[in-house]
C-alpha cells in the first residue's frame, strides 16, 4: 500500500500468482472487459507469441472517495513459467493482497503445491509476512474434465485459511468474486495496519462499492453481496 | 533478500513514458499539418515539446514593447503554470455538442493580443500528468483586429506593420482547433500507452536480470564457502593420517627389526617352523609398513607439506636403482622385465628420491597386474623437445602385458584410495595410492603422466618430464585429484 496524504492518494497493489497457464491472464482480462474505460487504464499485458506472459499485466482500476481520496488498485498478474522466478519476485514487490489462480485439475496438484511453496519463499524474499498479506485462492477451469469436485474443494480448503473461490475464468465466472474476494481480503488487512476509516474516512463498504460501481457484475454472486445500483447506472 | 524498489512500485512521469526524438517528430508532424503551435509540459513544468509555427513574426514586434512583453510573458505563464480550471482568465472553450464529453478539462485563454490558447490537461488513469497547449491561432469570431488591449500596450504600436505579421498566423474557429486538440490527446494516449510498457518492460528487464545474478552470485558464495569447509576438513583427514601413519611407523620398524633378529638366529637357534612364523610376521611387518609409508607420503601430499628437492641427476641410473630394487619381486612373479634406454644422457634436473619412487611403483603395478610368463618393459628415451610440455624433456614408459584396465578408468586410478576393481584388493593387495603419488610427483616436477591400455592386453603408463622444472613448481607440490570434489552433475 502507499498512502500519499499529501497528494491524498491511496495505492493498492494485488497480484495475481499461480502456475503457467493457470488463467491469471485470463482473470485480468474478464475484469477488463467489465470494467467501464472512465475508471480503468488499459490492460497492459507483455506476453510472447504464444500468450504466455513474460513480464506481466497489469490493469489498473481507480476512483475518488466521497472524501475526495484519489484510490488506485493495481491488479498484476506475474509469468507462471518457470525460469521467470526474479521476474514474479519483483511484480511480487509490495503487494497487498495475492490472489492465488490454481488449475483445479486433480492432475495440475502437484504444480500447484510447488507454485505455492515458490509464493511463499518469493514472499519472505520480499519481506511480505504471510500474516499480513493475505492470500486467497481460486480453483480455476472448473469446466474441464478431471476438476476437482465440490466435495474434494471443500476439504482443501479446510487445510488453510485462505478464502477459497471456484471459477471458470475463460467464460468469466468467478472472476468479479476473486476479486471481491481479494480486495476485501487486502482491505481487512490495511485497516488493521493503517486504520483506513479512520485516517482518510475510506470504509471496506465505500472500498468495495466504488471498485464495483463501474463494473458489470450482472450474473454474478456479487449481484447479492453489493448495494443495489441506482437506476440509469452502467451495466 | 532482494534490494531496492521495482519501477513497478513507483509512479512513472511523462518523460519516462516519452521518447523525446520520436514524439518531438510526431508534434513536428502535427503541428505541420494543423498549423497550430503546440507546447507540451508535465506535471512540474518542464518543457517536453514546444513546436512553433506562423505567430513568430507576430509576436516578436509585439513583445518589442515592454509592456507587450509584460503581458506576454504573463499570458505564456498562465497557459503554462496557471491552474488547470476556470480562474485566472481562463474560460470553457465553444465546443461543438459532440466533442464535449472528448473535451473534458480543455479551456480557452485568450491573449491580450486577440489570439487564444487552447489548454487541456493530460489525464492518465485518473492523474494530471501534465498539459498540452495549442496556441495562439486567430479566432475566426474576433470582430475587431487589433483590440484596445493590443493598440494600447504603446504609443509606436502600428496596426498597417501588425496586420501582414498576424495574417501568418493560423485563423480557425475555436471549435475546429479543439476538435484537433482532442485529436491529437488520443494520439498521446495511445503514445503513452506504449511508451509506458516499453519503459516498464525494458526496466524490469533489467530489474529481472540483475537480481537473478544477485541470486546466482549468492548461490555461488554458498556452494565455495561449502567447498572451503570440506577443502577444510579434509585437510584435517591428511594432517590426522600423517600423525597416525608416523606414530605406526616408528614402532613398526622396531617389530620387523626384532623379528628379523629372531630369524637370523641372533637370539638362540630357531626350528623350520619357527622360522617361517617369524619371515612371515617379518613379510606382512614391511607389507604394512609399506602401505604406511604410502598413506604418510599422500597425505603429506594432500596437506600440502611437500617440498620436491630438485639436483642434477642421471636418469639412466634412475632407471637402473629402480630396476634393481624390483629384481626379487620379478623373479618371484615370473615375468619377464626389459629396458631400453639410451647408451648416454646427459644429467637432468629432479627429485632423485621422489622420481624413483614414481617408477618403482609403476613397475610394481606392472609386475603386480601381469600374470606369470607376462613381460614388462622400461624404456627411457633420449631429451627432445616435448609437445605436451612445451619444453625440452625426455619421456619413461613402463608397459605391461598384463590384465589392463578399462578406458573409463583411465582418470580415476589416479585418485587417492581409487582401485579398478575393490574386490581385486584381495587377490592383489594394495591401497590404491601409487598411482596418486605417481601423479602428484609428476606433476611437481612439471611433467604430465598418461595411461593408455587394452584390456587382457596390457598397459603403458607414460611419464613426460622436463630436462629441469621450471623455478615456479620449485617449492610446494599441488595436491592431487582426490574423491572430494565438486558433484560431476554441477552443471
Ligand atoms: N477450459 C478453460 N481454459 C481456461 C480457463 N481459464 C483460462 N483458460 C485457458 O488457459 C490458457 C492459459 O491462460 P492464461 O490466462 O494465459 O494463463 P496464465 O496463468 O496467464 O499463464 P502464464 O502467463 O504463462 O503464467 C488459455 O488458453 C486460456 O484460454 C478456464 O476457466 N477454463
Ligand atoms: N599396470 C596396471 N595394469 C592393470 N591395472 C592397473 C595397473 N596399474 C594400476 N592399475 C589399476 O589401478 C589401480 C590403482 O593403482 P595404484 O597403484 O594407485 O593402487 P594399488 O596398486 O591398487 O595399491 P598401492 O599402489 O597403494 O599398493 C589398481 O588397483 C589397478 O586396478
Ligand atoms: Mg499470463
Ligand atoms: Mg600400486
Amino acid at each position: 500500500m502507499q498512502l500519499n496524504h499529501a497528494q491524498r492518494e491511496l495505492t493498492v497493489k494485488i497480484v495475481y500468482y499461480g502456475p503457467g497457464l493457470s488463467g491469471k491472464t485470463t482473470n485480468l482480462q474478464m475484469v477488463h472487459q467489465r470494467t467501464s474505460p472512465e475508471v480503468r487504464g488499459r490492460l497492459l499485458t507483455v506476453e510472447t507469441h504464444d500468450d504466455r506472459t513474460l513480464f506481466f499485466d497489469l490493469l489498473p482500476v481507480f476512483f475518488s472517495t466521497a472524501n475526495g481520496f484519489k484510490v488506485k488498485v493495481k491488479l498484476f498478474t506475474v509469468p507462471g513459467q518457470v525460469i521467470h522466478n526474479a521476474t514474479r519476485r519483483i511484480v511480487l514487490q509490495g503487494a497487498d493482497a495475492v490472489a492465488f489462480i490454481a488449475d483445479s485439475r486433480r492432475a495440475a496438484g502437484q504444480e500447484n503445491n510447488a507454485y505455492w511453496k515458490n509464493l511463499v519463499e518469493n514472499m519472505k524474499e520480499n519481506n511480505l509476512d504471510p500474516a499480513q498479506v493475505p492470500i486467497i485462492i481460486q480453483y480455476n477451469k472448473r469446466d474441464l474434465p478431471d476438476t476437482k469436485t465440490d466435495a474434494e474443494i471443500e476439504e482443501t480448503r479446510k487445510k488453510g485459511k485462505e478464502p477459497v473461490v471456484g471459477a471458470i475464468a475463460i467464460r468469466g465466472i468467478g472472476v468479479l468474486e476473486t476479486l471481491y474476494t481479494v480486495l476485501q481480503s487486502a482491505y481487512r488487512s490495511l485497516e488493521a495496519r493503517a486504520h483506513l476509516a479512520k485516517t482518510i474516512g475510506l470504509t471496506e463498504k465505500e472500498f468495495l462499492s466504488q471498485v464495483f460501481a463501474n463494473m458489470d457484475i450482472t450474473g454474478t454472486e456479487l449481484e447479492k453481496l453489493l448495494p443495489p445500483r441506482p437506476a440509469g447506472a452502467r451495466t | 533478500m532482494r534490494q531496492g524498489e521495482s519501477v513497478l512500485q513507483r509512479r512513472i512521469s511523462l518523460g519516462e513514458m516519452l521518447d523525446t526524438d520520436s514524439f518531438t517528430e510526431v508534434v513536428k508532424g502535427f503541428v505541420e499539418l494543423y498549423r497550430v503551435g503546440i507546447k507540451v509540459f508535465d506535471e512540474k513544468g518542464a518543457k517536453l515539446a514546444d513546436i512553433k509555427i506562423g505567430n513568430g513574426d507576430f509576436c516578436g514586434y509585439v513583445f518589442s514593447f515592454p509592456e507587450g512583453r509584460r503581458r506576454c510573458t504573463a499570458t505564456v505563464g498562465r497557459v503554462k503554470d496557471g491552474p488547470l480550471a476556470l480562474s485566472h482568465g481562463a474560460r470553457l472553450p465553444v465546443l461543438e455538442p459532440d466533442l464535449v464529453p472528448q473535451a473534458k478539462g480543455m479551456l480557452t485563454v485568450p491573449c491580450f493580443t486577440g489570439l487564444r490558447y487552447l489548454v487541456v490537461p493530460i489525464l492518465w488513469e485518473g492523474d494530471t500528468m501534465g498539459r498540452v497547449v495549442f496556441g495562439p491561432f486567430m479566432p475566426d469570431d474576433l470582430k475587431d483586429f487589433p483590440p484596445r488591449t493590443l493598440t494600447e500596450i504603446s504609443e509606436g504600436f502600428d496596426v498597417t506593420n501588425a496586420r501582414p505579421l498576424v495574417d501568418k498566423v493560423r485563423l480557425a474557429p475555436e471549435g475546429t482547433i479543439a476538435r484537433v486538440m482532442v485529436h491529437f490527446g488520443q494520439l498521446l494516449q495511445t503514445m503513452l500507452f506504449g511508451g509506458q510498457k516499453m519503459f516498464l518492460t525494458s526496466q524490469l528487464h533489467i530489474e529481472a536480470t540483475l537480481d537473478s545474478n544477485r541470486e546466482l552470485e549468492e548461490r555461488n558464495k554458498k556452494l565455495e564457502e561449502a567447498n572451503n569447509h570440506l577443502k577444510e576438513l579434509d585437510r584435517l583427514k591428511s594432517a590426522f593420517l600423517a600423525t597416525v601413519s608416523h606414530e605406526l611407523r616408528t614402532p613398526l620398524t622396531s617389530i620387523i627389526g626384532y623379528s628379523e633378529m629372531l630369524a637370523e638366529g641372533l637370539a638362540g637357534p630357531l626350528n623350520g617352523e619357527q622360522v617361517d612364523y617369524v619371515r612371515t610376521i617379518m613379510e606382512k611387518g614391511e607389507t604394512l609398513l609399506k602401505l604406511i609409508s604410502s598413506i604418510l607420503d599422500i597425505s603429506q601430499i594432500e596437506a600440502g607439506k611437500v617440498r620436491l628437492n630438485f639436483e642434477p641427476m642421471d636418469a639412466l641410473e634412475l632407471i637402473n636403482g629402480s630396476l634393481s630394487s624390483l629384481r626379487p619381486q620379478v623373479q618371484k612373479k615370473g615375468v619377464a622385465l626389459e629396458a631400453k634406454m639410451p647408451a648416454k644422457m646427459p644429467l637432468v634436473t629432479g627429485d632423485r628420491d621422489r622420481l624413483r619412487q614414481v617408477i618403482v611403483n609403476l613397475l610394481t603395478n606392472a609386475v603386480k597386474f601381469t600374470p606369470r610368463g607376462g613381460r614388462v618393459a622400461v624404456t627411457l628415451t633420449e631429451i627432445q623437445q616435448q609437445p605436451d610440455l612445451n619444453a625440452l624433456g625426455y619421456r619413461i614408459l613402463v608397459e605391461d602385458s598384463g590384465v589392463g584396465i578399462p578406458a573409463d578408468q583411465f582418470d580415476k586410478i589416479f585418485n587417492s584410495f581409487y582401485q579398478v576393481d575393490s574386490s581385486s584388493t584381495r587377490e592383489y593387495g594394495g591401497a590404491g595410492l601409487g598411482l596418486a603419488i605417481v601423479k602428484s610427483f609428476v606433476e611437481g616436477h612439471g611433467g604430465v603422466v598418461r595411461v593408455a591400455s587394452e584390456i587382457g592386453h596390457g598397459s603403458r603408463f607414460t611419464l613426460v618430464l622436463p630436462v629441469a622444472p621450471s623455478s615456479l613448481q620449485q617449492v610446494l607440490i599441488t595436491p592431487p585429484v582426490t574423491s572430494v570434489g565438486p558433484a560431476d552433475d554441477r552443471f
